[in-house]
């Protein structure tokens, strides 16, 4: 069986996908479920921050915060316009 | 009246025309691309946008000095540099595009798309070419270089035709049509300008191949940005 190294964007649905499926779900699931080693995981997740689609919920007193990761609407937009967006870099050779 | 002697009798109304629909046609395309540029902020649609981005501004500085010219060699020679600049930069872009995937590698942030340092090169090689045509008053700099390009990006086109899934990705061969037209339009510039002294029907016929050319651009933005 032959695999195919996942591009960028499709490492960014799975990383969505999974937290729209969990409604919220805490960083280390997150990291296990994206198969993905820390340090890239990392990199992924300030990117995906940074562009607004997921956002960090910290609940709790301070020591005994509970952090968990959440989809925003602007990361619910990009999971429904992912087709379109793969299917133009495909039809485009991008 | 033959419909040659009309079109040759309204050359600048025609001229006028072109422009304005090429112009319209990269404006949505642009319109299009950049909004799935902004929720992907994928490199490769970037580039592409700028692309028509620039074909757009050559169009409409053609189309805006065309409305207010006059013939003064400063005003002849500023046109010229301006829309040869835009023009082979937008071919620059197509093809980078294309390519851009074997240069970055890694992750690059660049804080603007139309000026960085790779980018740089290419703006660095237009303007060269633009002013080496118009100090010498050919075009020839700029037909060369365009026809290199296309010549390239239609060996890439067909690569990714043939290597890529084309019956799920329909638009790939098309993409390969138009970039062999591009071809067949810069050659014929070259010819038009080298052997035929720009014969006027034969300019009309790169026209309509330059607008069959950003048509098929058009509808495949249109098609595969509608969900």
């Amino acid at each position: 069986m032959t695999t195919r190294k996942r591009e960028r964007l499709d490492v960014i649905r799975d990383i969505l996908q999974t937290v729209k499926e969990n409604r919220q779900i805490k960083p280390t699931r997150l990291l296990y479920a994206s198969n993905l080693s820390p340090q890239m995981f990392k990199e992924y997740i300030n990117e995906l921050m940074e562009k607004k689609f997921i956002k960090l919920d910290i609940e709790g007193k301070e020591g005994k915060e509970k952090k968990s990761f959440s989809l925003t609407l602007k990361g619910q937009n990009f999971l429904q316009e992912y087709k379109v967006i793969e299917n133009f870099i495909e039809n485009f050779g991008l | 009246m033959t419909i040659a002697s009309l079109m040759l009798q309204n050359k600048w109304i025609l001229e006028l025309f072109y422009s304005f629909v090429i112009c319209a046609i990269c404006m949505i395309i642009v319109f299009k691309t950049n909004k799935i540029y902004k929720l992907s902020l994928h490199q490769g649609i970037r580039y592409f946008r700028n692309a028509f981005f620039f074909y757009g501004i050559a169009f409409v500085g053609r189309y805006l000095f065309g409305l207010f010219s006059d013939f003064s060699l400063d005003y002849i020679f500023v046109t010229q540099v301006f829309f040869e600049f835009f023009l082979v930069m937008a071919g620059f872009f197509l093809f980078y595009s294309l390519v851009w995937k074997r240069f970055e590698q890694k992750k690059t942030h660049y804080f603007s798309s139309l000026v960085n340092s790779r980018i740089i090169i290419f703006e660095l090689m237009a303007l060269i070419i633009a002013i080496l045509d118009t100090s010498w008053r050919t075009y020839y700099f700029m037909f060369f270089s365009q026809i290199l390009v296309f010549f390239c990006a239609s060996i890439i086109a067909f690569f990714n035709y043939r290597t890529k899934d084309n019956k799920k990705h329909k638009f790939l061969k098309f993409y390969f049509v138009a970039m062999l037209l591009e071809l067949v339009a810069w050659v014929l510039n070259y010819l038009v300008a080298a052997c035929f002294h720009w014969r006027h029907i034969v300019l009309v016929d790169i026209g309509i191949i330059n607008v069959i050319f950003f048509l098929s651009f058009l509808c495949g933005v249109i098609k595969l940005t509608k969900k």
